[in-house]
């Protein structure tokens, strides 16, 4: 299904639509504008629909664990206040007017005009839900043209969110396109790039590395790509509150996000820490697993069977033996590593654990400096401005406390970065 | 092998009772040939620290290093030279990956055997002639499955008059030739011969429906049969209830339930497991079934669900002593069933996966669909 200018169309239609497309938009970003506010209110009227059950079918045929506090979490974050909080933190006040300014040692006034990018090309992941309406949003909260590629596993909710919008603004049926073109349709996606002054790319290195093949030098690459999150401990301010919220992280979020913990760290270089560790905190693993089953007996077979058979290809491929030693709980495991590498775990809680004495933690993070995202850190309160100096400067975007690595808000930075400030080009024009 | 040879003469092929000892002779002695013969295997046991000859007691099977049908896939896992196997097959590849078993003359022997016992007790066998319709593969030089080979094998548990198959091979590629399958039935309803319908529970299923829809009923000479095996594979979400199946066959075809006979097996176990006349596959005197914790992988008692695990000394030819395969099952008592038969049965309740799990951590989605970065 393909959606332009607000209507829908057949997907054998993409050939023709493709070929007018260029012009379409050019007349579109020729002649007007899109302002914040008119994106704003419609965007506020979808959220408050949502909450009145909007959806309601297409969300529950979804079938997900725990839907209704996640559509209440996606209807919350759509609110004007967060919206605008949003636009705020990320862009500053005022941000969207132009600003004279006065150079200084005489020079003409100059007036800072802020202008969209001008056409983004979303290339978006099925690894969250919502994820490509949420990416076409921020296009258009900063007044562009958005071409959405949808990923491949999309399940038509995202066109319906669209079209509701589109009802709600029919000013923004200009902004959005959306086609449903197969990822192995090359010539067709390049097109798209090349009327792109942006390209968003969601995925995992392999998607990110593919559009890094093909995209045209004169459009700005933006990858949002995957990352790791791990925990580090050098001591607690009140050790069973805090071990028992790490346990619930890990355990809640399955390990499965970019802010998820993979791999627990400890401020020591002494083996004996590492595995006395691992005994006293997989009684904490084991209590959350009881509180946030890792899934179905299937999933969990899956998990143990790959753990097993990835041993046994260590041993065939001749690898000398690790020196890993696994803590296998129920529901659970932890695995005392002899390495001090950040690394993603088996998933599912199944933690690693691994010395990493505070001396060698910033070259050691600097080794993955790609991947960083959220520390969740533990140490003692006096030693905390020093930690979070040395993990901040080392690269990760989110210093958090043993829980709330996952929590999110409004207004956060994407991976370290404010994504509004890259859809957005500055003019500058002389007085 | 001298005690394997003893294990497939039992007269009883499920009396799993008083062949324990047997058994255990069996697993040893070719524990040690797997040893000495399969550095993949050797290296394994040696990880594991565990010594062939430990294996005394029906318990000592728990211990014993299993190897998950995943490795076979990506090993060809051999003991013998390639020039002493008879024949090499391989498992279907349902998920676009496939096992390469090498099989020796003796163990095919074993297995002979073990199909002439199992064939007879389930009254498999007649000397009078039969229309056979494989809903299965036409066997053709580049289709190496193992599925395609017993099934062309069961072909010959009756002289066949005529060979019909629902994938017929042509211009390169299998396909699917449902209209020829059922003028087959339609012609052969008239003979006086019996009929046998072979092969896939789903096509077998999707051909009773077609019939169904476009009112076609025949009634099959007596001694006709269904048999199925090989799974519902990639059509797994169409799966129906065995009675649902058997409602449909009597309607279309006439044929009672106790003429449907199931079979399951898998190339890195080629045990032949048949049903019994309720329809449960109780665990013949050549193999054991361990059924193991899915985060554990300790063994489960009677009742609960599990990893199926799958043991047999029949092969010399390949490391196939203890293999792990991707079904969840239960392994019930042998009592509860009601046949007679004091062996347990197996009943298979699911296959592992990780359905729709959406990730955004580094390298996860990679780790999940088993695409190693």
């Amino acid at each position: 299904m393909i959606l332009a200018k607000g209507k829908l169309y057949d997907s054998g239609e993409q050939g023709s639509i493709l070929v007018s497309l260029e012009e379409e938009i050019n007349e579109t970003r020729r002649d007007g504008s899109l302002s914040a506010e008119t994106v704003v209110s419609a965007v506020t009227e979808l959220g408050r629909r949502i909450e009145d059950g909007a959806f309601g079918d297409r969300i529950a045929a979804l079938a997900i664990d725990g839907i209704e506090e996640y559509v209440r979490t996606a209807a919350r974050l759509l609110r004007r206040e967060n919206i605008e909080y949003k636009l705020l933190t990320e862009l500053g006040s005022n941000f969207l007017q132009p600003r004279m300014a006065v150079p200084p040692y005489d020079h003409p006034g100059i007036t800072a005009v802020p202008m969209p990018l001008g056409t983004l090309f979303h290339i978006a992941a099925g690894n969250v839900d919502g994820l490509p309406a949420f990416s076409v949003a921020e296009g258009l909260l900063t007044g562009n043209v958005n071409i959405l590629k949808l990923p491949q596993a999309d399940n038509g909710l995202s066109v319906e969110i669209f079209q509701q919008l589109i009802a709600i603004e029919p000013e923004l049926a200009a902004y959005i396109y959306v086609f449903d073109t197969p990822s192995a349709d090359l010539a067709a996606m390049r097109k798209m790039a090349e009327m792109a002054d942006g390209i968003v790319v969601w995925g995992g290195d392999a998607a990110v590395a593919a559009v890094r093949q093909w995209a045209p030098i004169g459009a700005r690459l933006i990858e949002w790509g995957h990352r790791l999150s791990f925990a580090y401990i050098a001591g607690y301010e009140d050790k069973e509150a805090e071990l028992t919220a790490l346990s619930e992280h890990i355990l809640s979020t399955r390990q499965l996000l970019c802010s998820s913990c993979q791999t627990i760290f400890l401020d020591t270089d002494k083996a004996e820490d590492l595995y006395d560790f691992c005994g006293e905190f997989l009684p904490y693993m084991e209590r959350a697993a009881l509180r946030f089953p890792a899934g179905t007996p299937a999933a969990a077979a899956e998990v143990t069977l790959r753990r097993y058979t990835n041993r046994l290809e260590r041993v065939l491929s001749g690898e000398e033996s690790d020196g890993r030693q696994v803590f296998q709980g129920r529901g659970s495991s932890l695995t005392a590593c002899t390495d001090s590498e950040l690394e993603l775990s088996d998933l599912f809680g199944n933690g690693l654990v691994k010395c990493l004495p505070r001396e060698q933690l910033f070259a050691a993070l600097r080794r993955h400096k790609g991947v960083l995202q959220t520390a969740g850190l533990l140490c003692p309160a006096d030693q905390r401005a020093f930690f979070t100096g040395l993990l901040a400067r080392a690269g990760v975007t989110r210093i958090t406390r043993a829980g709330t690595m996952s929590s999110s808000f409004s207004g956060e930075a994407h991976d370290g970065e404010y994504a509004l400030r890259r859809y957005i080009r500055m003019v500058d024009v002389e007085s | 092998m001298k005690n394997r040879a003893r294990l497939f003469r039992v007269k009883d092929p499920f009396d799993t009772q008083t062949t324990d000892g047997l058994f255990m002779d069996a697993m040893r002695e070719n524990c040690r040939f797997q040893y000495h013969h399969c550095g993949e295997y050797r290296s394994i046991l040696k990880d594991r620290q565990f010594d062939p000859e430990s294996l005394v007691e029906t318990g000592d099977l728990a211990s014993l290093p299993f190897l998950p049908t995943l490795l076979f896939k990506n090993h060809w896992l051999y003991s013998i030279p390639e020039h002493r196997m008879l024949i090499k097959a391989t498992s279907s590849g349902t998920g676009g990956r496939f096992s390469r078993i090498g099989f020796e003359c003796g163990g095919l022997y074993c297995g002979l055997k073990m199909v002439l016992r199992i064939g007879r007790w389930r009254g498999l066998f007649s000397p009078r002639p039969a229309h056979y319709i494989l809903m299965g593969y036409q066997p053709h030089r580049g289709n190496q499955t193992a599925v395609t080979k017993t099934a062309f094998g069961a072909t010959l548990f009756t002289p066949a008059l005529s060979r019909s198959y629902v994938l017929r091979y042509g211009n390169g590629g299998y396909a699917v030739d449902m209209d020829g399958v059922i003028g087959a039935i339609r012609r052969h309803s008239g003979s006086r011969f019996p009929m046998r319908l072979m092969g896939f529970p789903s096509y077998t299923y999707f051909l009773l429906r077609e019939m169904e829809t476009r009112g076609i009923q025949v009634k099959l000479k007596e001694g006709s049969k269904i048999l199925l095996g090989g799974g519902w594979k990639q059509f797994i979400t169409e799966r129906v209830d065995k009675s649902v199946l058997y409602e449909l066959a009597h309607r279309v075809l006439g044929i009672e339930e106790t003429d449907i006979v199931e079979f399951f097996g898998a190339v890195e176990h080629p045990i032949l497991y048949c049903d019994c006349e309720r329809h449960h596959f109780h665990i013949p005197a050549y193999s054991r079934v361990i059924i193991r914790d899915v985060h554990t992988l300790e063994p489960v008692g009677n009742g609960q669900i599990g990893l199926v695990n799958l043991l047999t000394p029949m092969v010399a030819a390949a490391p196939l002593l203890s293999v792990m395969t991707d079904d969840l099952g239960i392994l019930h008592d042998g009592g509860d069933c009601g046949c007679g038969i004091a062996s347990p049965y197996l009943e298979i309740v699911g296959r592992i996966g990780l359905k729709e799990i959406k990730t955004c951590a580094a390298g996860a989605a990679e780790l999940l669909t088993g695409r190693q970065a």
